[in-house]
């Protein structure tokens, strides 16, 4: 019984009172430190993202597609949106019939020239129904040109409203195919 | 004698050049626009002085009280601090919420400031945002009959904030021509010296002459990138059909809600939206106002087409605007990352969506006789508990 009362007495000495001290101060470092990085607001936590699939790592045919694609897809959207902004703008008076009706032929013109350099690729078969798709809707922005520039002939503005289901049908369409073969063309704003 | 009438004389000048002096031009935006003393840059119907806006402070007050809310379209997750706000790095990933603002007048009819996001299949190929939930769904779950909404003001045109558009058939759309003007001139921007990064729908390579594809592109700061075709053509939709105002400038809406332009203060065509409600004026900001505590503490933040100066102007509308009551607190955020906590105080009646897929809505001010929509029992799980799920979509990987 006394043993044991002696016992701790004998390891209480200053010298292992300081190894003590220490031993607890690193210990209680560590702890801090650890805990630390753990709640660490350096990172917010995150809404938790459903697991999905990644995209399919793409074949050189399929690359190569896309690159000879990426050009035209430039002329087309200029096109559509300088259709549809110059249509707005001679709505409110800022362009003139005959501004609209050339900006309209070069737009026309433009989606002839995409529709005869995309017939001209030959798309990988993996990526057929995207051709299709994009081709479809160049042919749906040159029906909707066509129709928009009749107003020129008869005078009639009613050509516009009938124009319009078609250029916005093909601008969902290139959104789409536009998403899947070149995802950060619009990035975050 | 001479001498007297010289020492007259002297002091008579010296008096005109003192006097002289003090009418000498300061450029004040504190006062009308007479002879053209706006600041530098700032174009006529983009300028609005300060008693102007403390007029629209008065008339609004006079004006019936509105009710707020703000929904979350969607989110932006893990997105580096100093991309969007250069002069704040901590910490140093956030994330962003694309906030809408609905606005219920006294007729019981609802205003949307912006309209969120249409483009699902970004979010599901950048796989950096969740939580899209329709627009249209949000009103219902939250109490709200979408069918009563009678306007949109778009605080700018970019794709996260005016998709859906299409949505609201018979709603009339609000949005400066200014913005659409600038898209349209920097279309066809010429190439020649810059590689396209001015005009960019796409870009080219200034050494080889050949147009190149993201990300080399780098469209995020060019004047045309954010405006997806699809976007334009729903605003066109809108004209055709006879749903749209192209403001240029102020604009007063409904008595109590007033369109200010804070041009370039994101885009060149931004545009702000007062309400008047029982708390004060509040201020919805969109991108301009992209982030609270940068209006705060004076800090630019999610810098596109933005001078600098005309976001620290917008800014100042709002603190003239509010400067009445609550001052900067009244100021709405589209993407301020404290937004439905407490740190946004404004946003801090908080609740997640039920079955709104973790998107979040918050109750800022209700009118009187407005009943809270605030649901009883609010789910307020923390969004790193919440699964957000991937929306059906039409495009596979």
């Amino acid at each position: 019984m006394s043993e044991a009362r002696v016992g701790p007495r004998r390891w209480m000495t200053p010298k292992m009172q300081i190894l003590a001290v220490i031993f607890l101060s690193l210990v209680g470092i560590l702890t801090f430190a650890v805990s630390r990085e753990v709640t660490s607001t350096s990172r917010p936590v995150s809404t938790q993202l459903s697991p999905r699939p990644l995209r399919a790592a793409l074949s050189t045919a399929e690359e190569a597609y896309m690159g000879l694609l990426w050009p035209i897809h430039g002329d087309v959207e200029r096109s559509a949106m300088r259709m549809s902004l110059g249509q707005i703008l001679y709505k409110t008076g800022d362009l003139s019939r005959s501004e609209l009706k050339t900006r309209m032929e070069q737009a026309l013109a433009t989606y002839r020239v995409a529709e005869t350099r995309i017939l001209a690729l030959e798309p990988p078969t993996s990526l057929r129904s995207e051709h299709e798709q994009y081709l479809a809707a160049v042919r749906l922005f040159q029906e909707s040109a066509v129709e928009a520039i009749k107003m020129f002939k008869d005078g009639r503005e009613e050509h516009l409203l009938a124009a319009y289901p078609k250029s916005q049908e093909g601008s969902d369409k290139i959104m789409r195919v536009g998403g899947r073969f070149w995802p950060n063309e619009f990035p975050p704003n | 004698m001479i001498r007297k009438l010289l020492r007259v004389t002297m002091m008579l000048g010296l008096l005109a050049v003192v006097g002289g002096l003090g009418r000498t031009d300061v450029l004040r935006a504190d006062q009308d626009d007479r002879d053209g003393k706006r600041p530098p840059q700032t174009l006529p119907s983009g300028f609005e002085s300060t008693d102007k806006l403390l007029r629209d402070v008065d008339r609004a007050e006079r004006a019936p009280l509105h009710s707020a809310w703000i929904v979350e379209s969607s989110r932006f997750l893990n997105v580096p601090h100093r991309a969007f706000q250069p002069d704040v790095g901590d910490p140093a990933f956030v994330d962003l919420p694309v906030n809408v603002g609905i606005i219920k007048g006294p007729d019981g009819k609802l205003t949307l400031y912006d309209s969120g996001w249409k483009q699902l299949a970004y979010i599901f190929n950048w796989n950096t945002s969740c939580c899209w939930y329709g627009i249209r769904n949000q009103l219902h779950a939250i109490g709200l009959n979408p069918d009563d909404v009678v306007r949109i003001v778009l605080g700018h045109g970019h794709w996260d904030h005016a998709g859906q558009l299409s949505e609201f058939p018979d709603a009339v759309l609000y949005i400066q021509k200014e913005e659409l003007k600038q898209i349209d001139f920097f279309l066809n921007y010429p190439v020649d010296f810059n590689g396209g990064h001015i005009r960019a729908v796409n870009t080219i390579n200034p050494l080889t002459g050949a147009q190149v594809g993201p990300p080399q592109q780098a469209c995020a700061r060019s004047p045309v990138c954010g405006y997806p075709p699809q976007t334009v053509q729903e605003i066109l939709g809108k004209v055709l059909h006879g749903k749209a105002k192209i403001v240029d400038g102020r604009h007063e809406i409904a008595s109590g809600l007033v369109i200010h332009p804070a041009f370039r203060g994101h885009t060149y065509g931004s545009q702000l939206l007062q309400v008047n409600t029982g708390r004060g004026q509040l201020v919805f900001g969109s991108d301009t106002y992209s982030s609270w505590t940068g209006i705060r503490d004076w800090f630019v933040a999610n810098i596109q087409q933005t001078d600098t100066i005309q976001q620290f102007l917008a800014y100042e509308k709002c603190y003239v605007l509010t400067s009445r009551q609550n001052s900067f607190n009244n100021c709405i955020s589209a993407h301020e990352p404290t937004s439905y906590t407490a740190a946004y105080p404004i946003t801090s009646n908080w609740w997640n969506i039920p079955g709104g897929n973790c998107s979040r809505a918050a109750e800022l001010v209700l009118a009187p006789g407005e009943t809270t929509h605030v649901p009883a029992h609010p789910d307020r799980t923390p969004p790193s508990q919440c699964v957000s799920v991937v929306p059906p979509h039409p495009i596979t990987p």
